[in-house]
């Protein structure tokens, strides 16, 4: 897998709702070498502070550009957010191990997002446009400000259910409160991202229904290259790190406390 | 120009490496031709059986640093040597193989091994790991480095470069019994213990609780540290600690370290010891210097 250090012009960076933003990057050689569920690592300040670069799932990587999901609620995401259009940030990527693509026995493919967990899933549907199995997100926010049109989704084919923890939009609860919105059978497989808690749901949910299905995992990260160990998480495999052995893992390995 | 550095019989065709424990996979970043660019290459820390390493958090970003309790995550010196070994050797870049034992016999048996499977050009001993006999570690008593050192230079056919901890009162001293012992060289310096607490869960930040302070934050300490040390001891010094730059870097050679490892920073700029490289010949060309002997320990007092 070729890892590609580079400098990028911002082109864009898109208010999506209360909570979240949408950084657009000039990167043609990141767009077409990113697969869905890989991140890209980003510098958002060329000083020590903050120190490390911030991981990014990658939203979409469409006509040259790279798309990234986030909320400004740290030091690194809220100097991101204070970036002008020409600013140009230095970039690795893509970096992790992405996705499977479904096989073509796949009849149902459920992506299972929550929060800004959501990102992974446009790429992967605009790459599986072609898969003919029926496809489904059902996203959780927490509340109202959390949620967006899910228009680009709908227009890639995507069945959407949203939920939301106050009960503001759609479905009052988590995410998991979706499950009995859909029928599943035993050729459906499961894409998640999103909080741990909601990640252990949809394990548990998947073991129970004897599922395949994949998560992408999020934790704390130095280098993103799994040269430092730092973002190791327990597995049925032992220790492995976030950054190169996933971020996806397959639904069965990880260990939830 | 002239920037080989000599420790121990072993010679490397430039002053720059990587500190153990920060350069792992980052040789898949490489290209080829890149790797050989280094001046030596060191590996994370190898133990004589395969640990698991620290449940997270693992680290923790500070002010200009961080701090690390990974645990040593390794696969144990029989799978590194016949794993990794092999194509780390095939980079052609001189290895210096950072070990780590919690005994003397244990230290012994790694080396023999070492000696057996050949082909390195340095053993690094991980010092900062606790001495059974006493509750410290060995790096922070004069004796127990002393000893660790005598006992794997009367077994290894490679030279023997002694990691020393700043976690001491006087570093220097520990400096000293190393070279008495018969160490080659000397690295410094380990990270410093520290600490980082969640105000909110009112835990540390840490899942071992405390972990190891390093990245720019802690440079000004390091370069003092290899000041003093070189002042005293004979001995060759690898310097580390922070090295972002090649101006970074320069301050320690200056300071009297013969090579300079960069380590924290590899996880911002995994480019920055190739960088760190070209900038001190950059700095000797403008200097007009022609040995890189003219610049170590030119610090004018």
């Amino acid at each position: 897998m070729k890892k590609i250090q580079g400098k990028y012009k911002v082109v864009d960076l898109v208010k999506v709702n209360a909570t979240y933003y949408r950084l657009v990057l000039d990167a043609p050689a990141l767009a077409k070498a990113v697969k869905p569920g890989q991140f890209v690592h980003i510098r958002v300040s060329d000083t020590f502070e903050p120190l490390f670069r911030r991981p990014f799932s990658v939203y979409r990587a469409k006509a040259g550009k790279v798309e990234v999901f986030f909320e400004p609620v740290g030091k690194g995401t809220k100097m991101l957010l204070a970036k002008k259009k020409g600013d140009v940030l230095d970039v690795l990527g893509p970096l992790g191990k992405p996705f499977t693509l479904p096989s073509k026995s796949v009849k149902q493919i459920v992506f299972v997002g929550g929060g800004i967990g959501i990102a992974p899933f446009m790429l992967f549907s605009d790459v599986l446009l072609k898969h003919k199995a029926e496809k489904i997100l059902l996203y959780g926010g927490r509340s109202k400000a959390h949620t967006f049109p899910l228009n680009e989704f709908k227009k890639n084919g995507v069945a959407t259910f949203v939920s939301t923890d106050d009960g503001s939009v759609g479905v009052k609860g988590r995410v998991s409160a979706l499950f009995n919105k859909i029928d599943i059978s035993p050729s459906t497989f499961i894409y998640a991202c999103g909080p741990k808690p909601m990640m252990g749901a949809v394990a548990a949910f998947a073991k129970e229904r004897d599922l395949r299905g994949e998560a992408s995992m999020e934790e704390v990260m130095a280098c993103g290259l799994g040269a430092c160990l730092g973002c190791s998480i327990p597995t049925t495999k032992g220790y492995k790190t976030v950054c190169h052995d996933g971020p996806v893992f397959g639904l069965e390995e990880l260990v939830f406390p | 120009m002239n920037i080989a550095i000599n420790i121990g019989g072993a010679v490397y065709p430039n002053p720059v490496t990587v500190a153990s424990g920060t350069f792992g996979h980052a040789e898949e970043f490489y290209g080829q031709e890149e790797v050989k660019k280094l001046g030596a290459l060191v590996p994370k820390t190898v133990t004589l059986t395969a640990q698991q390493g620290n449940p997270p958090k693992r680290i923790c970003e500070t002010p200009a640093g961080m701090i690390n309790a990974i645990g040593i995550e390794n696969p144990g010196i029989d799978r590194f040597i016949d794993g990794k070994l092999p194509k780390l050797k095939l980079t052609g870049v001189p290895l210096i193989i950072s070990i780590s034992a919690h005994s003397e016999d244990d230290f012994a048996l790694m080396v023999e091994k070492l000696n057996a499977a050949g082909g390195i050009s340095a053993i690094e001993l991980n010092l900062s790991c606790p001495n059974l006999q006493k509750k410290v570690l060995v790096a922070q008593s004069a004796e127990a480095t002393s000893a660790v050192v005598r006992r794997v230079k009367a077994v290894s056919k490679y030279p023997v470069i002694a990691k020393l901890s700043p976690n001491v009162t006087d570093i220097t001293a520990i400096a000293l019994a190393a070279e008495e012992a018969g160490a080659d060289g000397l690295s410094l310096i380990n990270t410093f213990t520290a600490m980082a607490i969640d105000i909110k869960k009112r835990k540390s930040r840490i899942g071992n609780f405390t972990g190891g302070l390093s990245g720019p934050a802690i440079r000004p300490i390091a370069v003092r540290m290899v000041c003093e040390t070189a002042a005293k001891v004979k001995i060759p010094i690898i310097g580390m600690g922070g090295i972002t730059c090649a101006d970074d870097a320069l301050e320690f050679l200056i300071a009297g370290a013969s090579m300079v490892a960069v380590g924290t920073y590899n996880f911002v700029d995994p480019r920055a010891p190739l960088e760190v490289l070209e900038g001190i010949k950059g700095y000797m060309k403008a200097n007009k210097m022609t040995d890189i002997r003219e610049l170590i320990g030119s610090i004018q007092r």
